[in-house]
């Protein structure tokens, strides 16, 4: 063989950034020692492949001879998830094929690759590209992707004539073939033309006769379905050059997706730099987006924008409609007036999807046997997706994974297919693992190289440690802890230096004497960012060996701890601050209601006792500083489940009590967190982890000054200190929840509070506006926060306790840990609200209970009610019980008010609703909320039970910490 | 150029030989020497051509880019030369030596280009007054062996018309901004009409007689000749005067009518050879592996 034969170039143009085109030359050499990879080939050198038999087996009915696969790119970018089934076996796998799919999608690829890492035995790569006789050259106007198609195809009759060479003596029937799959038609023509047997994989998928569930997964595909011809629902998308060119000029927006959580036909696009997000209305203008997209935005002409509707909409029908887009305008109000219009656009193009896989359920369908089915998603703000499949009867009980294929303009919903089934529905595991995966909660379990980072057992504490640090042994030390806490991250202690001069201790595990940075237990906390509490399960940041035993302060052992200790004068002045890493042997773990106990109980006086009175009465100081100086006390709701011990399903449904030491150890926590962020701020002025709560714009007191308003109380937001002073202020004997609503509300106006890195923001925006605090920090939890774990570290640093590293002092490194820290922490809190939503579910299978409610919002086709005892919001329908809507409400959207005969519902009133599990269907149970008092003919269900006449107390009260 | 050192029996001898019509190789008067020409042999490029004249050697590539257009002629494309003697060709040509024979052969290169009867720029014209095409024609002396002007007329010649020209396509415009996009198929490329592009013709005075495509030993017997620019129908668009002695009216004339003639001959013969090598099955590349 010539060595002129074997060297090849590949030519190609290029356009380069700066707009210069260049002619790319590359050699491609090429090879005739290419193994074929079959058993039964005797030509090329390779000895006993075991990946393409000498003799394959396939229940395929469409293909029964036996034959080897050959796969098509679109196989790959399309129905991926088919690949992943043990059905397959006897593929050969191109190198164009791997080659496209690489430059066409990642994702796939990346799939793809672990597929072939997984099943070496089913999967031959062929690099055919390389091969003297299956390269082929691009000829004159071919394309690329003709290119490709002739590229896989003459690799397809290379093998046949190869194979045939090798089998000869073997009768025609049982001699091996080739059969290639694609979706493609133009190259299955192709294809027979030259001989080769060729199939479309959904074919063959369904031919299977071994796998029959197989063809579930596949995807949609939307070359042949009827959609073709049919009138667009939707606007067409731009294509990507026109976008960014607009984007470029600024004629166009690119922002973020977010759809309304209250009206299916509502979004709105956050766009980086400016603070009011543009709205969206209908159908056309949220033009295909899925909450979370990123898009490119048109704004409308002025005269044509809206603001938020006052509906809440969901999009309900139970039935499957069909591809038909409703009526709009009666879904939307457009009657608004020009003051309250905001910025309103339509999107134009999509610039990158974030489709990921969604849990859900399937909606059942009026024709069973049909395979056509629609599919809803746990969460709201994702619509109803169209899937295929022919399991529809066993599916329809369990909750299942769905991933997004496409959306066509001609289709009402996205078109997608099914991945994998999770369990029953109402199944506790199945719904446990439903919000674990809706929120990207990491919840697998350790993997080894994490807990190989573990010390041994049984673990004690070496004399070097012990002189490193201060010993704070001989300390009476206690800690205070809600009841069945194994996790204690906290201590304190007190005693008395002189009269009038205290000295308090707050001791904080040293989790970072266990977690090294760099390791791969770092790694994962790091990446799990905090422990995750549901109701009935705990997901640990770090491994429980730290968690609960080593890192927890457990009383009468000896554990190393970080200590912030303060000199205090009797009117709770610091003296004086310092830190130091301690050993310390905590005397006694309290539930709060021990302590309380203990301070209350005069007869004791043991040392704990007065330590605990000494710090109560601190506290008492400390906070009566802090609201002074304008910190919040915000509210939600918060309830805790009994839970049956045998079926672990809640039995009652108990409010958390908010006792003195509750809010006495919170406020030395605070005092911690603040000290030691001023400390490592100090030392560590580019790159100190601090946490901010920002103050909130003022139109996010929008809604709360409104609900005030119908109260008639003026309430005063210009600041935390006059807002605090307000609330205080707005109290009706008559109706004693209304302050705590008013609180509730005010807890929605505001910002999140974040992590950050101090290099990152101006030090005027370090601000806590919840606390009132110029600086702050997370300190004292780190066996279940990763902020407070870096912080430890600074502070180490800061103390000269240990020593840094590179990524620690890089504020780009820590601000990245920081967004991801505050993602996690969103999703913690989102999660654990679904928990409990969950367990309200369970809560009322088999319950129907009339309770007080309060009116959180009216609008104006629904009434939004706050049920406290369960911590519970529901929409209360203004349509009646027999579905038509005789009754007449009149909305006073200036209120707002609705008034229906002598009655009228306001914002903060109560009344008595009926709470049930609406269990119309099975598989889409929710709580269905009804009206009972005040009586509106029509809307209104009979009371099972006298309402009781006792009023709720107040719920816990909770600073935003 | 190369100073070739002969006794006056030897030059006595050229000139007889250009007297009766038969020159010291054989040729008559009007006769080339055999010429050797291969294009699109530099796969970088998007156009060359290599051509060898006996033992002149010339390498020419040619570079497509996109650039702006000039303000006084927006609707057009430009060709930018540049010539280099290798120090290969010569030892007299190492460092700056050879650049006064490389400007001399550039200047004359953007004469005889210049008229509109050569080369239609408009074809280099991508979105007026915004961008065009612009190609840089890169020529390497890698030999001399007597008449470089024909030989690399006749390589730029070539090289201008292997040259492709990857087809561009104006996609949106945006405010003033044009977005291009480039054919991803390699394929997709367009040919300049290279009919009427100028082939030169290096006519010698030795004695009473003209010659043209002279040796080296042939330039040092003469003391004046002219260099004249053909374009493909038969226009003259360039003319000049090489050498230190003078010519008669009459037979400057003469000359340019000999000149024209001839040069519509070289180039029909080019073009016909270039054609021919375009149609022939793909084969190998020869390049310098001969």
């Amino acid at each position: 063989m010539g060595m002129d034969d074997m060297l090849t170039s590949k030519v190609f143009l290029r356009k380069t950034k700066r707009g210069k085109v260049l002619k790319v030359v590359r050699e491609h050499y090429l090879r005739d020692d290419l193994w074929c990879g079959s058993d039964l080939c005797k030509k090329c050198g390779q000895e006993n492949s075991d990946v393409l038999d000498q003799s394959p087996v396939s229940s395929s009915t469409l293909c029964a001879f036996p034959h080897y696969v050959v796969i098509d790119t679109n196989v790959v970018l399309h129905q991926i998830d088919v690949l992943e089934s043990p059905a397959w076996k006897n593929v050969i796998l191109l190198q164009t094929v791997l080659d496209e799919t690489r430059k066409r999608s990642t994702n796939n690829y990346k799939k793809l690759k672990e597929i072939m890492a997984t099943r070496k035995d089913n999967f031959y790569v062929f690099v055919n590209e390389h091969h003297k006789d299956t390269y082929v050259e691009r000829k004159p106007g071919e394309s690329a992707n003709d290119r490709n198609d002739r590229a896989i195809r003459k690799a397809c009759s290379w093998y046949q004539t190869h194979l045939e060479e090798s089998q000869k003596g073997i009768e025609k029937k049982k001699r091996i073939k080739v059969v290639l799959l694609t979706q493609d038609l133009k190259n299955r023509e192709q294809a027979s033309i030259e001989g080769i047997p060729s199939h479309k994989v959904d074919e063959y998928v369904k031919s299977l006769k071994d796998f029959p569930d197989l063809q579930e997964k596949l995807a949609a595909s939307h070359s042949d379905s009827n959609n073709e011809n049919r009138e667009p629902l939707y606007p067409e998308h731009l294509a990507p050059t026109r976008i960014m060119t607009g984007v470029k000029s600024g004629k166009l927006l690119q922002g973020i997706f977010h759809s309304s959580r209250d009206n299916f036909l509502e979004g709105t696009v956050s766009v980086e730099g400016q603070d009011k997000s543009i709205l969206l209305q209908g159908h056309a203008s949220l033009n295909r987006a899925v909450d979370g997209d990123v898009v490119a935005v048109e704004l409308l002409p002025e005269d044509k924008w809206t603001s938020p509707s006052d509906i809440v909409l969901e999009d309900q029908e139970d039935q499957d409609p069909g591809d038909e887009i409703e009526k709009e305008e009666k879904l939307l109000n457009n009657s608004t007036k020009s003051k309250d219009r905001i910025p309103t656009g339509k999107i134009v193009g999509i610039i990158r999807r974030k489709w990921r896989q969604y849990c859900g359920i399937l909606l059942p369908s009026v024709l069973a046997e049909g395979t056509r089915h629609l599919f809803v998603p746990a969460e709201r703000k994702i619509p109803k997706i169209r899937i295929e499949t022919r399991q529809a009867e066993s599916l329809s009980s369990q909750k299942i994974i769905v991933a997004i294929d496409s959306w066509p303009r001609t289709s009402r919903y996205p078109l997608g297919h099914f991945v994998r089934a999770l369990g029953n529905i109402g199944d506790k595991n199945t719904e446990n693992e439903v919000l674990l995966l809706e929120h990207d909660v990491p919840h697998h379990s350790f993997p080894e190289t994490v807990l190989a980072c573990l010390p041994s057992m049984p673990w004690v504490i070496s004399q070097e440690e012990v002189k490193r640090r201060q010993d704070l042994r001989h300390l009476d030390i206690c800690s205070v802890d809600p009841p069945g806490c194994t996790d204690i991250d906290d201590a304190l202690h007190f005693r008395e230096l002189s009269p009038n001069l205290y000295e308090i201790g707050v001791h904080i595990a040293d989790v970072s004497h266990f977690v090294r940075p760099d390791t791969a237990l770092d790694k994962e906390s790091a990446n799990r960012g905090t422990t995750v509490y549901l109701v009935d399960r705990r997901i640990d940041m770090v491994p429980e060996l730290l968690s609960s035993n080593l890192c927890s302060l457990r009383p009468d052992q000896d554990r190393l701890a970080f200590s912030v200790i303060w000199e205090v004068t009797a009117n709770a002045e610091i003296r004086k601050t310092r830190f130091t890493k301690s050993v310390i042997r905590s005397r006694r773990a309290f539930t709060y209601a021990e302590a309380q106990c203990s301070i209350d109980d005069s007869l004791q006086q043991n040392e704990l006792a007065k330590s605990l009175r000494g710090l109560n009465q601190l506290a008492k100081i400390m906070k009566k500083n802090r609201m002074d100086k304008g910190a919040l006390q915000l509210s939600s709701p918060e309830i805790r489940f009994e839970v049956s011990t045998e079926t672990n399903d809640p039995i009652d449904v108990i409010s958390k009590p908010m006792l003195d030491t509750n809010s006495m150890v919170e406020e030395f926590m605070l005092l911690a967190n603040i000290s030691v962020a001023d400390h490592i701020f100090k030392h560590f002025p580019e790159c100190a982890v601090l946490r901010r709560h920002p103050v909130p714009p003022a139109s996010n007191f929008e809604p709360f000054l409104k609900a005030g308003k119908t109260q008639g109380f003026t309430l005063d937001v210009s600041s935390n200190k006059s807002l605090a002073a307000s609330l205080d202020g707005a109290v009706k004997p008559d109706n004693v929840y209304m302050n705590t609503m008013l609180r509730i509300l005010a807890t929605r106006c505001m910002m999140q509070a974040v992590y950050f890195s101090s290099g990152t923001v101006a030090q005027v925006d370090f601000y806590h506006y919840g606390l009132a605090a110029p600086i702050y920090t997370h300190f004292t939890s780190p066996i279940r926060r990763y902020a407070d774990l870096l912080v430890h570290r600074l502070l180490a640093v800061a103390i000269g306790a240990d020593v840094t590293y590179t990524e620690l002092l890089n504020r780009k490194c820590v601000q990245q840990v920081c967004n991801n820290l505050n993602y996690r922490h969103k999703m913690s809190q989102y999660a654990q609200r679904s928990s409990v939503a969950l367990h309200t579910h369970l809560f009322f299978r088999n319950r129907v209970q009339d309770e007080d409610a309060y009116v959180l919002y009216v609008r104006q086709n629904a009434v939004q009610v706050l049920i406290p005892k369960y911590g519970l919001e529901g929409s209360i329908y203004l349509k009646g019980n027999d579905g038509d809507s005789k009754l007449c409400f009149v909305y006073n959207p200036d209120e707002p008010s609705l008034t229906c005969g002598n009655v009228t519902i306001r914002t903060f009133d109560r009344v008595v609703v009926q709470v049930s599990l609406d269990s119309k269907y099975v598989q889409h149970q929710k709580i269905a909320v009804h009206l009972v008092n005040p009586k509106i003919e029509g809307l209104c269900v009979e009371a099972i039970e006298t309402p009781k006449t006792m009023e709720p107390s107040p719920k816990k009260l909770k600073g935003v910490k | 150029m190369a100073e070739i050192l002969l006794s006056e029996a030897e030059k006595a001898f050229i000139h007889h030989g250009v007297q009766d019509d038969l020159r010291c190789d054989g040729r008559t008067r009007l006769d080339y020497r055999p010429i050797i020409l291969e294009t699109g042999l530099v796969s970088n490029a998007s156009g060359s051509a290599r051509l060898r004249l006996a033992n002149s050697d010339i390498l020419v590539g040619v570079k497509v880019e996109l650039a702006s257009p000039s303000p006084d002629k927006p609707q057009e494309g430009r060709l930018e030369f540049f010539v280099d003697c290798s120090a290969n060709a010569t030892p007299e040509f190492e460092g700056r030596g050879g650049e006064d024979l490389a400007n001399e052969i550039c200047r004359f290169l953007q004469r005889s280009y210049a008229s509109g009867d050569t080369i239609n720029l408009a074809e280099l014209s991508i979105l007026s007054g915004q961008q065009c095409w612009v190609l840089y024609v890169d020529i390497l002396i890698l030999e001399c062996g007597g008449n470089l002007y024909d030989a690399t007329f006749m390589a730029v010649k070539s090289a201008l018309y292997a040259t492709q020209i990857p087809s561009i396509k104006v996609a949106t415009m945006d405010g003033d901004q044009p977005e291009l996009e480039l054919s991803d198929d390699p394929y997709d490329t367009k040919r300049l009409n290279t009919e009427n592009l100028p082939c030169v013709v290096t006519l010698m005075k030795i004695g009473n007689h003209y010659l043209v495509d002279p040796t080296p030993e042939e330039e040092c017997c003469s003391s004046s000749g002219i260099v004249v620019a053909v374009s493909g129908n038969k226009k003259i668009t360039a003319v000049r005067k090489i050498g230190s002695g003078s010519l008669h009216p009459d037979s400057l004339v003469s000359m340019l009518k000999t000149g024209s003639d001839v040069g519509a001959k070289v180039n029909k013969t080019l073009m016909i050879k270039l054609l021919e090598e375009k149609n022939l099955e793909k084969s190998q590349k020869v390049g310098f592996m001969r």
